[in-house]
């Protein structure tokens, strides 16, 4: 089954049955009208590159400008984007719009468009054994809403906003500086372009959950599914359920600019404190919503490298479902300083250090995995390896900042900053790039380099550390996020940071040579280019894969231990 | 589940596609709950702060419910603040800074307010207080916040808030040793809203 060669002439539809599976459609056809699950991931992949570019541009401009305590950079930005020269409130708005632009790029339109739109779209119909997503078309619609979002984002930005151009709320766009405090269309842009990427999220979700639970190879139960899918499945949840909360905060946020409604306006009874509350509600599941499918990448590749099945495959499969179920319980920890009583705070506090049970689960897990294994240590395994160290380390500040009493001292400083992007900017984007190297010959047909790979990782894991572990100092010195300048006595820190910047700046370039690479050597890979070890039904397929897959459903055995 | 697959859309794959549809279609009911539910926390959460007093929301009681509580020979010290937000062209100051109260009995304080503007106006104040463990305790009888207030253009009044601090006060570990209770309002133009 599926021997079919990836290079196939355009044959006539009829001159031979095996060629069907890989009759392609005509360029426009194909990329733009596309339901092929292989295709819209390909796209998903190919956008997210693109908005990490401008994402990691804006945080290139964030860090030149915190190089040095004052303003040097930011009113020439300003400037360039066509603000009036000298404008000084205007330069320091845009410093509120590049934060703002770079959370929400970071989070709906690079991580969850690579993780779920990407990598879940081209591997989780093919772990199954399904030929395609449940509803191809919708699929289709999911991306290019996502696509739209980021194009109504992208206008914000040369929209009047208040202060300045741009919507400059921050990506969790409180109220009351989302309502009366920004006027101008640009936030309602923003809260479009959350509406698109939500809706379009939710899609991708349903989509998901139904191919998983309906379209399942013969004999492919919900317990031998490969823990990527259950990653995913996982994931599909808490998209579908926290996503429309964020859906119905941010609608009243727009009716309450616009239509006069006081959902947070208090002179009409309304308290602001309820849009964090909601906000929350979506906004913590949210973040495992980015982190889970990263779990499943490293998994799978944890396994294959080891050339064993992962450790306990039950238990990680439900420390998930446990991280997705307490994650709906634990949001008021993103709020502890809006007045919680010290009840309030005392069960959050339990509530949210739980959390960290199921997550050592999986962290001990991998390392019980590797115990033992014949490991080998291809590309993808030193992004994996790299993965467990830097998420450990944002996942121990995890439980240092789950405390509401530390948090009092700690709320919206550095330190916060420097946590969550050791669990998303290193953990979840190098998880991103192991699944990347672990599956781009699948994908393309066509080898990676190895080595640029490795020296990829060893300068993004020096540059990420240097740029990120020093917030920690600055952090508990009290250095207070979503400021463009500071005290003189940061200066040191800021300086190192910055400098990490440059080195992960480097990595990307080396990223980008490795793609060119791949493309200019065009060296074959074969199906199951890591051998024994790499188990699961992507592998018995061509590289890349037939254009559609499993005409015939495979058959998973008792014995093949196909799945893990 | 186990029906060979054709890439097109009919023929044998039509009781998949069926099913398919079935559980789309309830998923998509699921995320249509949770969106109702988003907008179903906005009542539920306005309830439970008036029931638990959650962020210094403050209670509410009848004149006979204020003359049953027992008074008790403590005293708390309450500040009073009073705030007009941007656009509103009225003067609002409390006429005292701080009372000292016995806990339990009723307490009268006194607001002043006044409209710059030539024009009538009528104003809404919201309130709060701080702490806000203080909020469940700090009770109110009679208050100018209950209702709308209209103001002729230069028209000065003086507005009453009658209030007493509830004895639980005492016994409750998050406000036991609470000293200083602050209440503050905030006149909002009711036609702005």
């Amino acid at each position: 089954m599926a021997t079919t060669a990836p290079e196939t002439f355009p044959v006539h539809e009829d001159a031979h049955h095996d060629a069907h599976a890989d009759h392609k459609p005509a360029f426009f056809q194909r990329w733009f009208m596309s339901t092929n699950h292989k295709d819209i991931g390909t796209l998903y992949l190919i956008f997210s590159i693109f908005a990490a570019i401008v994402g990691g541009g804006i945080s290139g401009i964030m860090r030149m400008e915190l190089a040095e305590p004052g303003i040097q950079y930011l009113g020439a930005v300003h400037e360039f984007l066509g603000g009036a020269a000298g404008d000084f409130d205007g330069s320091l708005h845009l410093w509120n719009v590049l934060i703002t632009a770079h959370g929400l790029i970071m989070v709906f339109f690079v991580v969850m468009p690579a993780m779920i739109g990407g990598f879940a779209n081209w591997f989780v119909p093919i772990m199954i054994g399904a030929p395609d997503m449940a509803f191809p078309r919708m699929n289709n619609i999911s991306f290019w809403l996502t696509f739209m979002g980021f194009c109504s984002l992208m206008m914000s930005a040369f929209m009047p906003g208040g202060t300045g151009m741009g919507a400059g709320t921050g990506w969790t766009v409180y109220a009351p500086l989302s309502t009366t405090g920004s006027p101008g269309p640009a936030v309602d842009f923003g809260i479009f372009a959350l509406h698109l990427a939500g809706a379009g999220s939710i899609m991708g979700a349903i989509n998901f959950i139904t191919t998983i639970f309906n379209m399942r190879a013969p004999g492919m139960s919900l317990h031998k599914m490969p823990l990527f899918v259950w990653s995913v499945l996982v994931t599909a949840f808490l998209l579908l359920l926290a996503l429309p909360v964020l859906a119905a905060a941010i609608t009243m946020l727009l009716t309450d600019r616009n239509f006069n409604t006081t959902f947070f306006t208090p002179q009409g009874g309304g308290d602001p404190i309820l849009y964090q509350h909601l906000f929350w509600f979506f906004g913590h599941p949210e973040v495992y919503i980015m982190i889970l499918p990263g779990f499943g990448i490293i998994s799978q590749i944890i396994s294959t490298f080891s050339r064993k099945p992962v450790f306990g495959y039950l238990g990680m499969a439900y420390a998930m479902v446990a991280i997705g179920v307490v994650g709906f319980i634990v949001w008021a920890h993103h709020m502890y300083t809006v007045g919680l009583s010290v009840n309030e705070k005392m069960y959050f506090t339990a509530a949210t250090m739980v959390i960290a049970v199921p997550t050592g689960v999986k962290i001990f897990s991998w390392i019980a995995t590797m115990w033992g294994g014949s490991l080998r240590f291809a590309s993808p395994m030193w992004w994996a390896l790299g993965f467990i160290f830097l998420f450990t380390v944002g996942g121990v500040t995890g439980v240092v900042l789950a405390n509401g009493g530390i948090d009092d001292n700690l709320h919206d400083s550095y330190y916060v900053v420097a946590h969550f992007h050791y669990v998303l900017s290193l953990g979840a984007v190098t998880a991103m790039f192991a699944g990347w190297y672990y599956w781009f010959p699948k994908m393309f047909g066509v080898w990676h380099s190895e080595l640029l790979s490795k020296l990829q990782f060893i300068v993004f894991f020096v540059g990420v550390n240097t740029l990120f572990f020093p917030m920690h100092f600055l952090g508990m010195n009290g250095m207070p996020r979503r400021y463009p300048d500071y005290t003189p006595a940061f200066e040191l820190w800021n300086w190192v940071a910055t400098k990490g910047y440059e080195i992960m700046a480097v990595s990307i370039v080396i990223f980008f040579a490795n793609i060119l690479y791949a493309i200019i050597v065009r060296k074959k890979a074969e199906g199951n280019y890591w051998g024994e070890g790499a188990t699961t039904l992507e592998w018995t397929l061509s590289s890349p894969p037939p254009f559609h897959q499993f005409e015939t459903l495979p058959v998973i055995d008792d014995k093949a231990g196909a799945a893990h | 589940m186990a029906q060979t697959i054709a890439p097109s859309g009919n023929g044998p794959n039509r009781p998949r596609m069926a099913q398919n549809t079935r559980t789309g279609l309830i998923f998509l009911g699921v995320a249509l709950a949770m969106l109702a539910l988003g907008y179903a926390a906005v009542p539920l959460y306005r309830m439970f702060c008036q029931v638990t007093g959650i962020d210094g929301t403050t209670q509410r009681a009848s004149a006979a419910q204020a003359s049953a509580v027992q008074a008790t020979g403590q005293r708390i010290s309450v500040r009073f603040d009073g705030n007009v937000a941007n656009g509103l062209p009225w003067t609002f100051r409390p006429m005292q800074t701080t009372s000292n109260v016995v806990i339990g009995e009723k307490a009268l304080a006194k607001y002043e307010a006044r409209n710059n503007a030539a024009r009538d106006i009528t104003g809404t104040a919201v309130f709060n207080v701080s702490p806000v463990q203080a909020g469940k305790y700090f009770t109110k009888i009679e208050c100018f916040c209950f209702t709308e207030q209209t103001l002729k253009p230069g028209q000065d009044v003086e507005m009453p808030v009658i209030y007493y601090v509830d004895p639980a006060i005492l016994e409750d570990p998050d406000t036991k040793d609470i000293e200083q209770i602050t209440l503050s309002y905030s006149f909002y133009e009711s036609e702005r809203l």
